[in-house]
């Protein structure tokens, strides 16, 4: 009955989503074309590397509508309600698996094929609602990652790449569940470093088939999935007829032979999810299965891997809301010296701290998701990368200051708050390091902003007159603190005057932003690549300008629309702003040349005498020299 | 006091002075310069030992009746009997204590046992110094005045102080608590031995611990074993293998092993194999050695397996792949790079060698042991079957050939035609 009552739900949702994305593309058409005659959409994340504020693109905060609203709730509701009463996150975690019901009542949910388009049989979700449902699925981190894995990278090449037979032939039975995916790119001797893939695949004679072979390993669902998207080195003549090497992506059956896993990994957090390696031996792909074009396995890889991103700042969100509810209870019903834990000032700060991360971060992540679901395929990957990175680093303090908060109690595995934190340490490291993940934020912006100021530099390295009387004039005005007004604020601003201040605290980060950016520039040229510790400083200053314009344009738009407790977003947002404002004008001294404050040589020469010896280089405390 | 008797005082007086500044002053441990400083007034003019120059060296001809020092001979004989160690000595110098209440001779005696304790093996003992340290009379020599302290009091006494001071400085020993105790006492605090400590326990402590590749103190003996040392102590990383590719046909260690199966361990890093695995098999690579390498006071002679440099038109440049790293951009498509303000590079003429594959110390510098060694390469290294490898074997090292005290002989001269030859061998073999 429940199952049946499920299928109904989905159904509902189905017919209602495609009215819906009927209605919303005749309103688009309309809209767009009255907003947007002349400029082209401008990616936001990559303007702010110009010191400049893209403020169509992120104000006013993306809105669904009141139809649509309905519509997801009604979903939502007995997912929810499955999640908090069906699902035993505490045994899926000690057994190491997912129940089979419990997989199969997620496959009568829908959930299997949230963003498969209607005409193949998903619910072909936006990328709003499916951020929405990701805070229910956050719930419990295995079946998070269960289902991420299928559909935001295992099928997720399939509707990216595929043609139209590949999409006939294997999204039905993706999205209902029946078969699920996995996406098969890591080997043992290669991460992001893609060169180095073994897993070869050569045509066969009568050139019908490849011939796969090669191992893959931390491979999500590879014991349970029959589709995967495997990634594989093929020979390609090139355009001066000269045979090389490139990745091709393949969709591979598991019925195709010669496809076998290892058993389960042991893992210390998501214990549910089933991560092994798969190995491929002769297994014969037809050339149909070719995802996209021979060879060009590299950008299917890299538009997954973007795109897949930036639902893990809602589905954390989600799971923080869970956890400070939960540890609330305890603060104030746990009583010391006859107080409540609530009344003292450290446990209420790493309240504040949660309530704080759980807001930003739902805030970058619907920005996000609102910019993707504009028409014309935005580019948001920046967006989407540092709401991973925000998101994942925010799991993990907040956890951490929750299991503070609760003692004892959560070191022990009666309580579920140690799974929390184990589950939560993954999120650091899958879906690309959020190291490689700042490295890819501040060169693709720094790439954006050198081919712009290219001019200007080249001017200034030439000797021209003007314009470096220009630069040191502007540099001279900047130094004696001119106001920065890029138009957040004032009249008629995009932002409401209740966090005005923290408006002009962005835009003076911006604008300082920019001049460093162009500072940077000028000093490093191309070598900045190498400069690791400099682009994590741009990373982590985007990340923040990101974070406060997500909470200004949201706080703003809640005052204006006069959501319920708004005055508690104007302090969050304003608490956020100015904690950021902070951490920004340090980390831009730091960028500084010879700024006392950046201390990188120093640290590079210990590691480098650390690493030299491969061990703690100091004397022990105690020994003597006599 | 006749006129004459006071010049000779004062002579020697000056003397004794000079020799203890010399000694004091240059005393630190790289005062290499031999100082010929005249010994004070009761001292004999004597040549000087290499071990420690401020000990007069003993047996010589001597003028003049010495029985007292025949009499200390005596002492270390009576030992003579049981093994030399730290237990005999210390007897033979708490003999001298009970035979002698009134420590007559006793610098003498210091002098002899300072020569003696490298045969004891105590030369490392610091309670062996601070023994002798012992034998002085206490707050006999401690100067009274001022003036006692300006012209140098009992200067004889406080030069043999100092000489075992200096014996425990080039031996390495740093003086503790006890030392400083006896020579405040035997010599009170404004004295020359006292300068002679301080200043060992400031340097001591600075430049113990200076070199940042340390030899451990006790060598091991067996020639594998130190073989292996070698060879760690020259390759920096640590994640380098060590294989031995033939042990001694005899596990004696004095050097005296069969000489058709002499010792040969090699030493290679994971970049250095990958590197041959690169290696253009056209191009041959040598064999080159011996060269010497000092590990305190042994030499041990290795060799390397290298090739020349590439010419700069064979050289590959290392392209980056277009398609290299999922996640982010390896290289910016920017026309300009560092600015000259920020490169904080020297302009430092580099000198661009070739490689180096591998190193050996082998028990033999011979050709038959070296192919056996790079026999034992290509079980690791495949490649080296196709490529050429051409023996240069130099005679001479261009560093002392012969040590007393180290471990092996010399390589055997070999002239410029062996290479010639093994090189004809080499591609006879080869082909």
């Amino acid at each position: 009955m429940a199952t049946s009552g499920c299928m109904g739900v989905a159904n509902l949702l189905r017919r209602a989503v495609a009215a819906r994305a009927s209605r919303a593309l005749v309103a688009f058409a309309t809209s767009r074309r009255l907003l947007r005659t002349s400029p082209p959409s401008r990616a936001f994340a990559k303007e702010l590397f110009l010191g400049k504020i893209e403020k169509k693109e992120v104000f006013p905060f993306p809105e669904v509508s009141q139809d649509e609203l309905n519509e997801i709730n009604q979903f939502v509701g007995p997912v929810e309600k499955f999640f908090t009463e069906e699902v035993d996150s505490e045994r899926i975690d000690r057994e190491g698996k997912i129940p089979k019901e419990t997989l199969e009542k997620l496959k009568s949910l829908g959930l299997f094929g949230l963003q498969v388009p209607e005409e193949y049989g998903g619910l072909g979700l936006s990328n709003t609602m499916y951020a929405r449902l990701g805070e229910i699925v956050g719930l419990d981190a295995s079946i998070a990652v269960t289902l991420a894995a299928h559909q935001a990278i295992g099928l997720k090449g399939i509707i990216l790449a595929g043609n139209k037979e590949q999409k006939a032939k294997y999204l039905p039975k993706l999205a209902s569940g029946e078969h699920i995916a996995a996406f098969c790119l890591t080997e043992p001797s290669s991460g992001s470093d893609v060169a180095s893939i073994k897993s070869r695949a050569t045509l066969s004679e009568d050139k019908k088939h490849y011939i796969l072979n090669g191992s893959k390993v931390w491979i999500t669902n590879g014991g349970l999935a029959n589709i995967f998207t495997v990634f594989a080195k093929t020979e390609v003549v090139d355009s001066d007829s000269s045979v090389k090497d490139k990745i091709t992506a393949f969709i591979v059956e598991r019925d195709f032979g010669g496809v076998t896993n290892g058993k389960p990994e042991d893992k210390l957090g998501i214990r549910g999810s089933n991560t092994c390696e798969v190995h491929f031996e002769n297994t014969k792909v037809p050339i149909e299965n070719v995802l996209g074009e021979v060879g060009g396995g590299f950008k299917v890889a890299m538009n997954i891997l973007n795109n897949g991103r930036f639902s893990m700042g809602s589905t954390v969100a989600g799971m923080l809301k869970k956890l400070i509810e939960m540890t609330a209870a305890y603060a104030c019903s746990r009583k010391q010296f006859n107080k409540n834990l609530s009344e003292f000032g450290l446990i209420q700060e790493k309240f504040a701290l949660m309530a704080q991360k759980a807001y930003v971060m739902e805030s970058m992540a619907y920005l996000t998701a609102g910019m993707l679901d504009q028409p014309g395929f935005p580019d948001c990957s920046i967006e989407a990368a540092m709401v991973k990175v925000f998101s994942s680093e925010g799991a993990w303090q907040c956890v951490s200051e929750a299991l503070q908060i609760l003692g004892g109690s959560g070191y022990v595995k009666d309580y579920p708050y140690e799974r929390f934190l184990r589950d939560s340490r993954i999120l650091l490291i899958f879906e690309g390091t959020n190291e490689i993940l700042r490295m890819y934020i501040a060169l693709t912006g720094l790439q954006h902003a050198g081919r712009i100021l290219t001019a200007r530099i080249n001017e200034l390295k030439r000797g021209n007159v003007t314009t470096i009387i220009e630069t040191v004039g502007q540099r001279l005005r900047d130094s004696l603190g001119r106001t920065v007004d890029l138009g957040l604020t004032g009249k008629l601003g995009a932002v409401h005057p209740s966090v005005a201040d923290s408006a002009s605290k962005l835009e003076e980060n911006v604008y300082y932003f920019g001049r460093t950016v162009e500072t940077l520039l000028l000093r490093f040229g191309k070598t900045i690549v190498e400069e690791q510790m400099v682009l994590k400083r741009v990373a982590n200053i985007l990340i923040n300008l990101y974070g406060m314009t997500a909470v200004l344009s949201r706080a703003s738009r809640s005052i204006r629309v006069g959501i319920r407790n708004h005055d508690h977003e104007v302090l969050l947002a304003n608490i956020f702003c100015a904690e950021a404002y902070y951490q920004n004008l340090f980390t831009l001294s730091q960028l500084d040349k010879y700024s006392p404050e950046n201390l990188d040589e120093q640290i590079k020469k210990v590691s480098q005498q650390v690493l030299e010896k491969q061990a703690y280089v100091c004397a022990h405390p105690l020994d003597r020299t006599s | 006091m006749s006129w004459a008797q006071a010049i000779l005082l004062a002579r020697g007086l000056s003397r004794g002075w000079r020799g203890i500044c010399g000694a004091v002053l240059t005393g630190a441990p790289f005062s290499q310069v031999p100082l010929q400083a005249p010994r004070g007034l009761h001292c004999s003019a004597a040549a000087h030992n290499s071990d420690s120059w401020l000990v007069p060296p003993w047996p010589e001809p001597r003028k003049g009746p010495t029985k007292a020092l025949t009499l200390h001979e005596e002492l270390f004989q009576q030992t003579l009997e049981g093994a030399r160690d730290k237990a005999n000595f210390v007897r033979a110098v708490q003999n001298f204590g009970q035979h002698n209440v009134h420590k007559r001779g006793h610098v003498d005696f210091i002098y002899l046992a300072l020569r003696k304790m490298r045969e004891y093996g105590v030369e490392r003992d610091l309670a062996v110094y601070n023994l002798l340290l012992d034998i002085f009379p206490k707050e006999v020599f401690r100067p009274r005045s001022i003036f006692q302290s300006m012209f140098i009091h009992y200067p004889r006494q406080q030069e043999c102080g100092i000489a075992v001071l200096e014996q425990m400085e080039s031996h390495g020993v740093m003086p503790n608590k006890e030392t400083e105790f006896l020579l405040i006492q035997i010599f009170g605090r404004k004295s020359y031995p006292m300068l002679k400590y301080v200043r060992m326990k400031l340097w001591f402590s600075r430049f113990k611990n200076i070199n940042p590749f340390p030899v451990p103190r006790d060598l091991p003996q067996d020639p594998v074993d130190l073989a292996k040392l070698g060879l760690r102590h020259m390759e920096p990383n640590l994640s380098a293998t060590v294989t031995i590719y033939q042990m001694p046909s005899s596990k004696d260690s004095t050097g005296t092993a069969d000489p058709t199966e002499p010792h040969i361990v090699g030493i290679q890093t994971p970049d250095q194999q990958a590197a041959l695995a690169h290696h253009n098999p056209a191009r041959p690579i040598f064999v080159e050695g011996p060269f010497s390498l000092w590990l305190r006071d042994k030499c041990v002679y290795y060799h390397i397996l290298r090739a020349d440099l590439l010419p700069p038109e064979e050289r590959e440049v290392e392209e980056i792949p277009e398609e290299w790293n999922l996640h982010y951009p390896m290289q910016l498509d920017l026309e300009y790079g560092r600015s000259g303000w920020d490169d904080y590079e020297f302009d430092i003429h580099k000198v661009e060698e070739g490689p180096v594959f591998a190193i050996c110390m082998a028990g033999a510098h011979d050709q038959a042991t070296l192919a056996k060694w790079i026999q034992g390469l290509q079980e690791t290294n495949p490649a080296l079957a196709q490529i050429p490898v051409v023996f240069r074997l130099a005679g001479s090292t261009g560093e002392l050939l012969a040590s007393s005290s180290g471990l092996e002989e010399p390589p055997p001269p070999e002239g410029q035609e062996e290479e010639e030859d093994s090189q004809q061998r080499q591609q006879q073999g080869q082909s």
